[in-house]
């Protein structure tokens, strides 16, 4: 048993108080001198005995009351077992897919033996397994069988290699006790995210016991559609150009095969034409390199057309929309040709969720009509992963705008007031890598020409504010909905509250923005091993996510992260100078570890009620005594 | 209709047509014995001339027609030999009938919860008593008893004996244990004539040894009358708090928690009350319970109606 504030156990002192009292007020009971006493022998009176020990048993319940009222304050907690006065030794197993290639995991399996022998006698023992995340598959035991059950029982998955999760797990397992954290791993530089802020006990000593650099090693890190063709990106590790076979499957049947020769640290290209289907998986043979790295898997896109739909006031888009209809209607977006519909706010209600996401982009420029059904359509559709623009002009409304953009966001748009010319204000992009502004390069200055007479007060939680008004309020807004995205304007699109259509920044800018929004609609299809939504299994492959209460069911393709591939290192050096400037943190996560324990317990609330219960029996046993 | 129950409703019949008695908490602040005993007893005699009590006493009176809840043994018969109508004779006669007041000294007797103990009201019963026959010209004698006898004062008409029987009142004190048997045959073994005897204590003894010694009175052709004095807090039990019980004459200690044991004492204490009621009733004596709280004028009635049926 610990306590979180121990000083409060000081308290307990007051427990001397009763005792005290006890010992002063040896016969605290009334003297009544009586004539019928004879009466009384034979009714229920309390004996001496029976009214010592009932004293006994009222100094015991009040001195217990306080005691547990100090203790109460005091936060008692049961530590972990781990976290008992002996040493421990935490072997930590990488399992990241770099460790798939012929005889690396074996080596690493032997190396945390070797650990795990070499331990002291006096350490207990425990076994953490990581890749993304790290999970504490042996808490640390006596019992080193366990230990070595649990390194024999592991094996390589297909995650990525992340150091903070299994610095951290390993940390905890220690405790506040002292002890040994040994990494077994292969030291991929990637290991390290920037900022990472791992927290290891200031007891606890970390070695690095290194499995060796990648092999050689070919990789499968693109497969992409582009207009008619798939292009596979085969990388090559290794010192010497090597030739490889690019092998492609399109929903299950091969679909050809070309050879291809990557120099030496470089990259090469495999490019199939007139290839049907959806559902692709590239493959190679490298049966030195690592496994998991030789497929890649891809849900195909390669329609030519991009259909962006607007919603307006009416639905008709040269009365409602001209500018933006007829900009859209001019050049391609991503290479395909753009198709714009239009349909009325009013009517969206009356869409299923099927025929919105088949849109690559929808865009919410009037909010009139648009009901509470057509909201729920809007809002899914981007959280399924669509792409949602919403340009706050006159025609929409603040409280609409921010239904469709969910509680997540809280979009807050205010309706302007009414400037004058001399008022009029222009837009600077704040982020110029952004995808949007990115292509305009050095004329990203050609904003500033656009004035801008009204503008909507625009703020949200959680988004990137893409471009500002010269005023400093946000003017182009990009959020995270899902799996979609969210750009938001804070101004019309239609040369009512400015002149943008009449520059030569428009169109550009809303195929930039267009092709932004579509690419959330495509990549949402995508995902890394150790980013799956939940309910669906790690593991490289094509397969269908659930629906959700806002999404409907879809098919997504899975790969591994092509940086584990890399094979840059760390240093056992650069490693430990990380480990040690996170020592320092060790014992705030304990302190943590603690509070978290204390917290799951909440023994500080037993420990309260007992009280009650000691004082309500003290009460009662009182009220007979004295 | 039992001739106790006659008795307690001819008591309370007296206590509705005369005026309120004296609460014994105004008695108590009285100065002397005889300030107490003459107070009481002229407040209840002033009270009974309007009463069926008058005539008690063996001196002629007057005459006064019959009216209904006349004693029928007072009626005149050679008047209504003569008259033809029924006349009854009133009286306040001497008597030479000799009356003992015993009167219990024992300890528990000094127990008190209100401002008279249970000694000071016996010991104003007594005088009071003393008063009223010496009013009546009858014998009385004074004997004080705990475990034997402390004080005797024999039995007198004289001029001034009353002021003796105060002086020997006044000279008591509540001291010793109670143990009725032996000064109870010394009081029946020293009865020389037939008379009345009444005892007045708090009855806290051997209830058989009680019983047996007030029957020994009885069958030496005496007419008994027993005030069994009780204070209300011996009746009751009002104590709350868990208390240490001291017996004022063994010294004997209990703890008790009265509200475990308040029905028990209180069954105790009336079962104790109902033998004395129901075997002292059956040996023909006249037995009185008297609460400290109720007026001392109740137990002169009930001695009236002793001593008119002894007369």
């Amino acid at each position: 048993m610990s306590f979180l504030s121990p000083l409060f156990l000081i308290g307990a002192l007051a427990a001397a108080v009763p005792i005290v009292l006890h010992l002063l007020k040896r016969e605290p009971e009334p003297r009544v001198k009586f004539a019928a006493v004879a009466l009384l022998r034979h009714a229920p009176v309390e004996r001496t005995s029976t009214r010592r020990l009932r004293q006994i048993v009222l100094l015991a319940l009040r001195v217990a009351a306080l005691v547990l009222l100090a203790i109460a304050f005091a936060q008692p907690f049961v530590p972990l077992a781990a976290t008992a006065s002996r040493r421990a030794t935490v072997i930590a197993l990488d399992t990241s897919f770099s460790l798939s290639a012929p005889g690396r995991f074996a080596r690493a399996q032997r190396l945390a033996r070797e650990a795990v022998a070499q331990a002291p006698a006096t350490d207990d023992v425990g076994v953490v397994t990581f890749a993304d995340r790290a999970e504490l598959v042996t808490p640390p035991s006596a019992d080193r069988g366990l230990a070595i059950a649990a390194i024999d029982a592991a094996a390589p998955g297909f995650g990525g290699t992340r150091y903070l999760a299994a610095v951290n797990v390993a940390g905890r397992a220690l405790g506040t006790r002292a002890g040994t954290i040994v990494v077994v791993t292969d030291l991929q530089e990637g290991g390290w995210d920037a900022g990472d802020h791992a927290s290891v006990p200031a007891a606890a000593h970390v070695e690095v016991r290194d499995v060796g650099a990648l092999p050689e090693n070919l990789a499968v890190v693109g497969l992409r559609s582009e207009r008619d063709r798939e292009v596979v990106t085969i990388r090559n590790d290794s010192p010497r150009t090597r030739a490889v076979a690019v092998r492609l499957s399109v929903d299950g049947r091969p679909a050809g095969e070309r050879s291809v020769s990557v120099d030496a640290h470089a990259s090469a290209d495999a490019v199939f034409g007139g290839i049907t289907g959806s559902e692709a998986v590239a493959v190679i043979d490298d049966r030195e390199g690592l496994q998991a790295d030789n497929s890649r898997y891809a849900l195909l896109n390669r329609s030519s057309r991009v259909a962006v739909l607007a919603v307006t006031a009416t639905g008709d888009l040269d009365r409602d929309a001209f500018y933006v209809h007829q900009a859209l209607a001019t050049g391609d977006a991503g290479g395909g040709s753009l198709e714009v519909a239009g349909i009325a706010g009013g009517q969206l209600g009356g869409w299923p969720n099927e025929r919105v996401s088949a849109y690559s982009a929808v865009l919410l420029l009037s909010t009139r009509g648009l009901d509470r059904r057509g909201r729920d359509v809007l809002a899914s559709y981007a959280a399924s992963g669509g792409g949602l623009l919403i340009a706050a002009g006159p025609d929409v409304d603040g409280d609409v705008a921010a239904d469709v953009a969910g509680a997540g966001i809280k979009l807050h748009l205010v309706a302007p007031e009414e400037r004058r010319n001399s008022d009029s204000q222009s837009l600077a992009p704040g982020d110029v890598r952004h995808p949007i502004f990115q292509p305009f390069g050095p004329a990203t200055g050609s904003f500033g020409l656009v004035r801008f007479t009204r503008t909507a007060r625009l703020s949200a939680s959680g988004c990137q504010t893409l471009a500002q008004f010269t005023s400093g309020e946000a003017a182009v807004i990009d959020c995270g909905i899902g799996d979609g995205r969210l750009i938001v304007i804070a101004s019309d699109l239609n040369n009512r509250w400015n002149d943008f259509p009449l520059h030569a920044t428009f169109l550009p800018f809303l195929h930039e923005t267009v092709r932004y929004l579509s690419n959330a609609h495509v990549k949402s299809g995508e995902y890394l091993v150790g980013e799956v939504p939940s309910g669906v299994t790690p593991a490289p492959g094509i397969v269908t996510i659930p629906a959700t209460a806002t999404a409907r069911p879809r098919r997504a393709a899975i790969n591994v992260d092509p940086a584990e591939s890399e094979p840059a290192r760390l240093s056992v050096d650069e490693f430990g100078s990380a480990i040690a400037r996170l020592k320092e943190a060790g014992v705030a996560e304990a302190r943590n570890v603690e509070q978290r324990r204390e917290s799951s317990q909440h023994f500080w609330q037993y420990a309260l009620a007992a009280m009650m219960v000691a004082l309500a029996v003290e009460g009662v046993v009182a009220r007979r005594t004295i | 209709m039992p001739r106790q129950d006659r008795e307690e409703r001819a008591v309370q019949e007296v206590q509705d047509r005369t005026r309120a008695f004296l609460d014994p908490a105004v008695i108590a602040r009285l100065g002397t014995l005889e300030l107490k005993a003459k107070t009481i007893v002229e407040g209840l005699l002033s009270g009974l001339h309007r009463s069926p009590f008058k005539g008690f006493s063996v001196e002629f009176a007057e005459y006064r027609q019959y009216i209904r809840g006349d004693d029928l043994s007072t009626i005149d018969w050679k008047v209504f030999a003569r008259s033809d109508r029924y006349y009854i004779k009133k009286f306040e006669e001497e008597t030479n009938l000799n009356c003992h007041v015993l009167i219990d000294v024992s300890g528990s007797m000094a127990y008190r919860s209100r401002e008279l103990s249970k000694f000071e009201y016996a010991a104003c019963l007594a005088a009071s008593l003393g008063y009223l026959m010496t009013r009546q010209r009858d014998g009385v004698g004074l004997m004080a008893f705990d475990d034997r006898i402390v004080s005797a004062v024999p039995a007198s008409t004289r001029p001034g004996h009353l002021k003796n029987l105060l002086v020997a009142l006044t000279q008591l004190q509540p001291g010793s244990r109670t143990d009725v048997a032996k000064p109870f045959r010394q009081v029946a073994e020293a009865l020389t004539r037939r008379g009345m005897i009444i005892v007045i204590s708090d009855l806290l003894d051997d209830p058989e040894a009680v019983v047996r010694g007030l029957k020994l009175f009885h069958h030496r052709g005496s007419d008994v009358l027993v005030f069994h004095v009780l204070d209300p807090d011996e009746i009751d039990f009002p104590f709350d708090r868990a208390t240490r019980f001291e017996d004022f004459e063994t010294a004997e200690e209990v703890m008790a928690v009265p509200d475990l044991v308040r029905a028990h004492y209180q069954k105790a204490i009336g079962d104790l009350i109902e033998r004395y009621r129901r075997e002292l009733g059956g040996a023909g004596i006249d037995y009185q319970l008297l609460n400290t709280k109720q007026p001392i004028e109740t137990a002169l009635l009930a001695y009236l109606y002793t001593r008119a049926r002894a007369s």
